[in-house]
């Protein structure tokens, strides 16, 4: 059984189709990339699964519930973590403290009233160790504002690891890196994945970081899934050839 | 006294007060809707305006004079703080400061009002030429609530041309939904904007000079308006000139009819209809959430 | 190890205070902590969660009116009536805290407003129970429990103030830094970002409220029994203003900043009344003057003088072998 799977998943505003009977589904310790052109759907699709936004029609199953519709919290907690499009951290806070939060919320103590240092301690212990992944750690006592923009975006990736996700959805996480910046993120998140209890969904516009990351490829077009499967055949076909290359339908 | 005559007098007295609001409301939603800044010394200004406006008739005798000038100086003063302080604060990322800020401001401006004019409530009395009595379906109504009535519906009328006829309005309505570009475009954006704050005052000064002649200038008249202000255009929506309209008729109504049938409930009706609003629309029922 | 020492000098200087001024600056002292109080309330809500309130006067009502008819018609207890009547607010605070939370900004302070008006228009509309514009007088201070009086005195009651402030303070300054309170700073800095990480926010939001109408509640009850009355100005717009200003002035977020505020505001208030008839303009003067140009008020100009300005470490680029080195 699937880890995600999207059935039919449709989204209009007003006359527009932005998401057109998408299927698509993520396997337990797959990479799955999600590809196409600019206005294909690829993040209204990220959105209708964590439930930022509602379907129009169709649903979205994570391990075998079903979960569309849900509050996004609540979604989060059934053990999906996503990063954004725009850069999403704690501004003012430091980095250790940005993924502490993360690492907190699915932990009972997340209510806890009182409770200093020693109640943090199992949080922060966590938090340390997902910057250490995402080789941050010398920006631990940093406030997340003084970072460039690609550290903000690791950052972001060690946030949602630290929620410990099942499903770690990531959108556009090279955006507005530079090319070093990209090298170095991709090294990361490939060591990080090895040995893979973590299944990923991952949007790209960046090809060759898709190649290089991912066991399979969906390839989203006009909001219509127009190609599905490893990234040899994605490469070979030719409609993805044409949705990219191509002119206007 | 029919009971039909009876429900007339009360729907007019009620769009009559209707009137007044909607000078105060527009003017609140449209700086809202053109600089996102909620200004919390509107009922303030409004107090400016009705005693501006007496000193102005006093001064010159004329209610009408008094109508044009009051709006004016109170535009002016409220476009210059708008350009000393209000600007400072567009960097910042905290929301709160506008609304800090404003409040500081009623503060600041209600003293002054103070000490200019003094604690005695202050009034020049309805003009001789709107004095008198109509009489509709046998029932006396006061010439002076149908002349606002009637002044109400020229100016909302005339807002409303100037907001989707006129290149300033065009200007007003496109900072409003998108300030970067229409910035980009070569437009003085800030000049707009204290242009907007200005005019939003001056239109709340027109309802104090309005107001004046019915309830007096008095101290503390700015602060239950200032409420029913706020809770037009949570109501009709925040930044929505037609949503301006109707809430001011609907809390009008509210109150007129409120403070008829449940009297000192009245108060406490009216916040209910925010609450009921605000609890199935948080956005207001036309407006865009801030 | 620096917090506990300074806190601990201030409650030891606290407690000597009385012997060290006159009896009639006692009244304000008293005043002025329980104002401190107040503020420090409305602190959790502005400064920890960036929810702006211009109702918090209801908190500070619901608390005064709720131990004026407990102690007047009960006669239990001062100790007991005040607690009661904390709960009280909190009780009320739930409902106000739901609807409130429904929505955010502007529409959240206008909500909390309308709530306060409300209370202001409902103590006319039951004057029977309220006293309508009269207020409540005669407030007893009753002994007990065990027979206790030692609070009935004026130095008594400053104790039993200080003793809740310095409590207030130490409870509040634990929720902060605990994972309920950073989940508050994570909504006070982006809180689309805190819901995605899987937080019910506005669960959060509403508790923060509540909290904060409970201390609130408690200055409310505290001033009720020292002032013997209450009055409805005590649920007036102008109360939410003035507190609202302390804590900006003081310095939002800081916990400390608005109890200096509010101290600040008071003893300022009450010298310069004295003085002229201006003060109400040159408070207005001052606030502006910190909105624009001192946000992080009083304290954090105090204490910025004390921090590091936090660095960026020296980046050594993407190479593997330094960061195992770093």
């Amino acid at each position: 059984m699937p880890l995600l799977e999207c059935k039919g998943l449709v989204r209009r505003f007003g006359a527009l189709v932005a998401v057109d009977n998408v299927d698509m589904s993520v396997e337990s310790g797959e990479i799955r990339a999600v590809i196409g052109p600019n206005g294909a759907g690829k993040s209204t699709v990220f959105n209708l699964i964590t439930s930022v936004l509602k379907p129009t029609a169709g649903q979205v199953i994570f391990a075998g519930e079903n979960i569309t519709g849900l509050p996004v919290y609540e979604v989060a907690r059934k053990g999906i973590a996503r990063t954004f499009q725009l850069c999403h951290v704690f501004p003012a806070l430091t980095a250790r403290e940005n993924v502490r939060i993360a690492a907190q919320a699915r932990d009972d103590q997340r209510w806890r009233f009182v409770g200093g240092g020693r109640v943090l301690s199992k949080s922060t212990t966590v938090a340390d160790e997902a910057l250490e992944h995402m080789r941050l750690t010398r920006f631990a006592d940093t406030p997340a504002s003084m970072l460039s923009h690609g550290d903000q975006r690791l950052l972001e990736v060690a946030m949602a690891i630290a929620q410990r996700p099942r499903l770690l959805m990531l959108d556009e996480p090279t955006q507005g890196l530079s090319l070093e910046e990209t090298d170095r993120a991709v090294q990361i998140l490939k060591d990080m994945l090895k040995g893979g209890n973590l299944s990923v969904l991952l949007v790209e516009h960046d090809m060759e970081v898709v190649f290089k990351l991912a066991d399979n490829i969906t390839v989203l077009h006009r909001g219509r899934v127009i190609a599905d499967g490893s990234p040899a055949a994605v490469r070979a076909n030719a409609e993805v050839r044409s949705a990219y290359l191509g002119g206007t339908e | 006294m029919t009971f039909l005559s009876f429900i007339l007098a009360q729907c007019l007295s009620a769009l009559s007060q209707a009137a007044i609001l909607f000078f105060i409301a527009c003017g609140l939603t449209l700086i809202f809707g053109i600089m996102r800044i909620v200004n919390f010394a509107h009922g303030v200004v409004f107090m400016l305006g009705a005693y501006a406006g007496y000193t102005a008739q006093v001064l010159t005798g004329s209610f009408i004079m008094a109508m044009i000038l009051a709006p004016i100086f109170v535009g002016i003063v409220g476009a210059a703080f708008e350009w000393i302080f209000l600007r400072r604060l567009y960097g910042r990322r905290d929301g709160g400061a506008y609304l800090l800020l404003t409040f500081g401001l009623a503060v600041v401006l209600s003293e002054l009002i103070r000490i200019i004019w003094g604690t005695a409530p202050l009034s020049a009395g309805i003009p001789d030429f709107l004095r008198g009595i109509v009489l509709i379906l046998d029932q006396p109504f006061p010439l002076y609530r149908l002349f606002l009535i009637g002044l109400g519906l020229a100016s909302a009328g005339a807002v409303w041309l100037f907001l989707e006829r006129t290149r300033a309005g065009l200007l007003i309505r496109a900072v409003s939904q998108n300030p970067e570009m229409v910035h980009a475009l070569g437009t003085n954006v800030d000049l707009v904007r204290t242009g907007v704050f200005g005019f939003g005052c001056a239109l709340a000064a027109v309802g104090g000079v309005l107001a004046a002649p019915l309830v007096t200038a008095f101290l503390g008249m700015g602060t239950t308006v200032v409420i029913d202000a706020f809770v037009i255009v949570i109501i009709g929506g925040m930044g929505s000139f037609l949503g301006s309209i109707i809430g001011s008729v609907l809390v009008a109504f509210v109150q007129v009819f409120g403070a008829y049938y449940f009297q000192d409930l009245a108060l406490a009706f009216m916040y209910f209809l925010m609450l009921v609003v605000l609890v199935i629309r948080p956005g207001g029922l036309l407006g865009k959430e801030d | 190890m620096n917090w506990k020492l300074g806190f601990a000098a201030t409650a030891v200087a606290c407690v000597a205070l009385p012997f060290l001024v006159p009896q009639y600056s006692l009244t304000i002292l008293i005043e002025a902590l329980i104002f401190g109080l107040f503020a420090m309330s409305l602190d959790l809500m502005v400064g920890y969660c960036r929810l702006y309130s211009f109702g918090h006067a209801a908190a500070y009502g619901l608390g005064a009116y709720s131990t004026a008819l407990i102690l007047i018609h009960l006669q239990l207890p001062l100790p007991i009536g005040i607690i009661l009547a904390v709960l009280m607010t909190i009780v009320t605070a739930v409902p106000i805290a739901w609807i409130c939370t429904r929505s955010t900004g502007v529409s959240f302070a206008m909500l909390t407003l309308a709530f306060a008006q409300l209370g202001y228009a409902m103590l006319f509309r039951f004057r029977d129970v309220t006293g309508g514009s009269d207020g409540l007088v005669g407030i007893p201070q009753p002994a007990g429990p065990f027979g206790m009086t030692w609070f009935q005195g004026k130095i008594g009651y400053y104790y039993l103030v200080l003793g809740c402030l310095l409590g207030s303070y130490l409870l509040c300054r634990a929720i902060v830094r605990s994972p309920f309170g950073a989940v508050l700073a994570g909504i006070r800095e982006n809180e689309a970002k805190t819901i995605a990480l899987g937080y019910n926010t506005r669960a959060y939001k509403i508790a923060t409220v509540v909290l904060a109408y409970g201390f609130g509640g408690l200055a409310g009850a505290l001033y009720a029994g020292f002032a013997g009355f209450a009055s409805p100005e005590l649920f007036f717009w102008l109360t939410s203003g003035r507190v609202l200003i302390m804590v900006v002035v003081g310095g939002a977020g800081t916990l400390i900043g608005p109890i200096i505020g509010g101290v600040f505001f008071v003893y300022l208030e009450h010298q310069l009344s004295q003085v002229t008839d201006l003060w109400p303009l040159i408070f207005g003067s001052i606030f502006i003057a910190f909105v624009m140009f001192a946000p992080e008020g009083i304290w954090g100009i105090l204490t910025s003088r004390f921090k590091v300005p936090a660095k960026l470490p020296s980046s050594t680029g993407g190479k593997e072998a330094s960061d195992a080195a770093a």
